[in-house]
């Protein structure tokens, strides 16, 4: 018996069970191929736009040298390839999002639907390993899909930027896979515990979109509406001629109010994946240029916080008892 | 009296008191009501701020002996304080009009009740017309409430007074939001109706909002999905080459988020000089003919609606 309860196998039947179940239906396949598209849309434009500003600025520059003058006055656009995935990375961190949520939520509702759970408790195994099959599943789904949408991002700004990327850009890309990867996983034990614990699967699907919006788009949207240099067009600083110092020395006036800004931020997982991201591609300006290592060690905070978002939520759902006669299809 | 007793109107007022039975839509409807208030708040505490900035940043360049430009808050209409709803109808009002659309018809499917409707006196047509009285009731409700914490407010708020101008402006924009919480409680209701699978008759239309709020604004604007949601990044000038004028063309008319927005923008006062729509059809006129085309495809799915089984397959 002792050898039932320690073997993996039942894990990892349930594991690879639900993962031809999804690739069979194509929904993930489905679902991702839209993140692909969402992403690729966002770095193809973003790519666009920036060729737009350089022949703007090689137009103007030639326009100043014509007429005998420095083109010194004006400022050649920073070209840094990672920073195009910016749009890309906001759309992981919003499709990703919700595609991990539908995961967690259709791994749940077919053993719901199909009046299979009481089946399956009838075989010998635990519970928790049940549960772990289908993380598992979750996780490698993700995973997989993660990387094929990372993967052919990677190949479209090599071949938008025409210029080679870097090993270090590839570690980079690589790292952000990763946290992607725990990032959209706290998304799934979310739904599913929601779907396998909630009278009603459809209703535990809105609440967990509820959730997704609340995290995702209204509390970071909140910190950003709040952020005073997003209410005037433009920005206020820009408008008032005020340099980046003596902003610096305004905002020290403003320290209760950019806490409770931050506070809000601070409160959502996506803030901190969004943060860790843009720290590591040199989307953030500040970071720009600057070797991995420091970057990984400032952004500790940010990882920690999203890895122990992830466990926890994985932790309740392998601790939370399941009654499969509770659980038949509502 | 005609009225209240004709099958459609029954059908209407039981739908609805059905709907809002449903805890879910509660809980969205309950959501939606709270982030409107939070907006008002927002509005309110992000102007107050940039208002102190500038007092400070006045002192400091006067001190420094630069010139003062005015307070850009003096150029700000006390309607812009209500910016943040707009953020908030095209989340969450938008999603919740989805879930109301998708509940009025879902209902009826999962409880098994539509062969018991089918052998009624009354034809397809009327439970569409009901189906369609009920969603346009519960989202004016939803503008109503909304509506209704955007006048507290400026009622709350002496140093805010808005013009009589200001105020049928006010009621534009509540119009506008009911109009753009219809167009995709229109298609919750038909793919609802349409689709043989539940979770399908959901996922659509919240697919077709994330494509409208956060691709196609990229594709027009390259605005990015966190800028899309912030009503003032989400007004930047257009890109000035040939790529997005010609997607803007093409996609403007289809791109219903960046209507809303404009449209917003337009009647909350805080559209920036020169900020043009990608579209070639005014933001306003986009939204009506996207609501037509929506109660169109809803009243084609009701109509064609099997009233012999409709259980979902699911």
């Amino acid at each position: 018996m002792s050898d039932v309860i320690l073997t993996p196998s039942p894990v990892s039947t349930i594991a690879a069970k639900d993962m031809r179940d999804a690739l069979r239906d194509r929904f993930i396949l489905i679902v991702t191929a839209f993140l692909g598209l969402a992403a690729t849309v966002a770095l193809v434009t973003g790519a666009i736009a920036l060729r737009g500003d350089v022949a703007t600025y090689e137009a103007a520059k030639a326009t100043l040298l014509a007429i005998g003058k420095s083109a010194d006055t004006i400022k050649a656009p920073e070209f840094y390839p990672l920073r195009l995935l910016r749009g890309a990375i906001e759309q992981i961190e919003i499709i990703g999002a919700a595609i991990a949520i539908l995961l967690g939520y259709r791994s749940a509702a077919s053993e719901r639907g199909r009046q299979t759970l009481a089946l399956i408790f009838t075989r010998p195994m635990r519970r928790w390993q049940f549960v772990a099959g289908k993380a598992l599943a979750g996780l490698g789904l993700l995973a997989g899909g993660l990387a094929l949408v990372l993967g052919g991002l990677t190949l479209v700004l090599h071949l938008m930027s025409g210029i080679d990327l870097t090993v270090d850009d590839l570690l980079r890309i690589t790292v952000v896979w990763g946290v992607a990867v725990t990032y959209t996983a706290c998304f799934f034990p979310l739904s599913f515990i929601l779907t396998l614990h909630m009278k009603q699967p459809s209703h535990a699907l809105l609440i967990a979109f509820a959730v997704w919006l609340l995290l995702v788009l209204i509390a970071p949207q909140i910190g950003d509406t709040l952020d005073p240099d997003n209410q005037v067009a433009g920005g206020v600083f820009k408008q008032l001629n005020i340099s980046k110092p003596d902003q610096v020395q305004i905002m020290k006036g403003f320290a209760t109010y950019e806490t409770l800004r931050d506070g809000i931020e601070q409160a959502s997982v996506t803030k901190h994946f969004e943060r860790f991201t843009f720290a590591v591609l040199g989307i953030k300006a500040t970071y720009a240029g600057m070797p991995l290592g420091p970057i990984l060690t400032e952004m500790l905070g940010n990882l920690v916080w999203i890895f122990l978002t992830a466990l926890g939520l994985g932790a309740l759902a392998l601790a939370l008892p399941i009654n499969p006669d509770r659980l038949a299809k509502a | 009296m005609a009225l209240a007793t004709s099958p459609a109107w029954q059908i209407a007022r039981q739908s609805a008191r059905f709907a809002l039975r449903e805890k879910t839509v509660a809980l969205l409807a309950a959501l939606f009501v709270a982030l409107v208030l939070i907006s008002a708040w927002l509005g309110w505490r992000a102007t107050a701020t940039v208002d102190s900035i500038y007092a400070d940043a006045a002192a400091f360049l006067q001190k420094s002996g630069q010139p003062v430009p005015q307070n850009p808050v003096l150029d700000i209409s006390p309607l812009s304080l209500m910016r943040n709803m707009s953020v908030y109808v095209a989340l969450i009002g938008a999603l919740s009009a989805i879930v109301i659309g998708n509940r009025l018809v879902g209902l009826d499917r999962k409880a098994g009740v539509l062969p018991l409707i089918g052998i009624r006196p009354l034809t397809r047509s009327t439970y569409a017309k009901g189906k369609i009285v009920a969603l346009g009731g519960l989202i004016l409700l939803l503008a109503l409430i909304s509506g209704i914490i955007a006048v507290v407010t400026f009622l709350l708020l002496p140093a805010v007074v808005p013009n009589a101008a200001q105020w049928v402006q006010l009621a534009g924009f509540m119009g506008v939001s009911a109009l753009y919480m219809a167009i995709f409680g229109l298609v919750g209701l038909g793919t609802g109706a349409a689709a043989r699978s539940e979770t399908v008759g959901l996922l659509v239309p919240v697919t077709l909002w994330l494509t409208l709020t956060f691709i196609f604004p990229q594709l027009t604007a390259n605005l990015n999905p966190t800028a899309a949601i912030n009503p003032i990044s989400a007004l930047a000038p257009l890109p000035d080459t040939p790529f997005f004028h010609a997607a803007g063309q093409v996609l403007g008319p289809l791109s219903l988020a960046d209507a809303y927005k404009f449209a917003s923008a337009s009647l909350l006062d805080y559209l920036p000089q020169g900020i043009v729509s990608p579209s070639f059809i005014p933001p306003i006129a986009e939204l009506v003919l996207a609501t037509l085309l929506a109660g169109a495809f809803a009243w084609s799915a009701l109509t064609r609606l099997s009233m012999a089984q409709g259980d979902y397959n699911v």
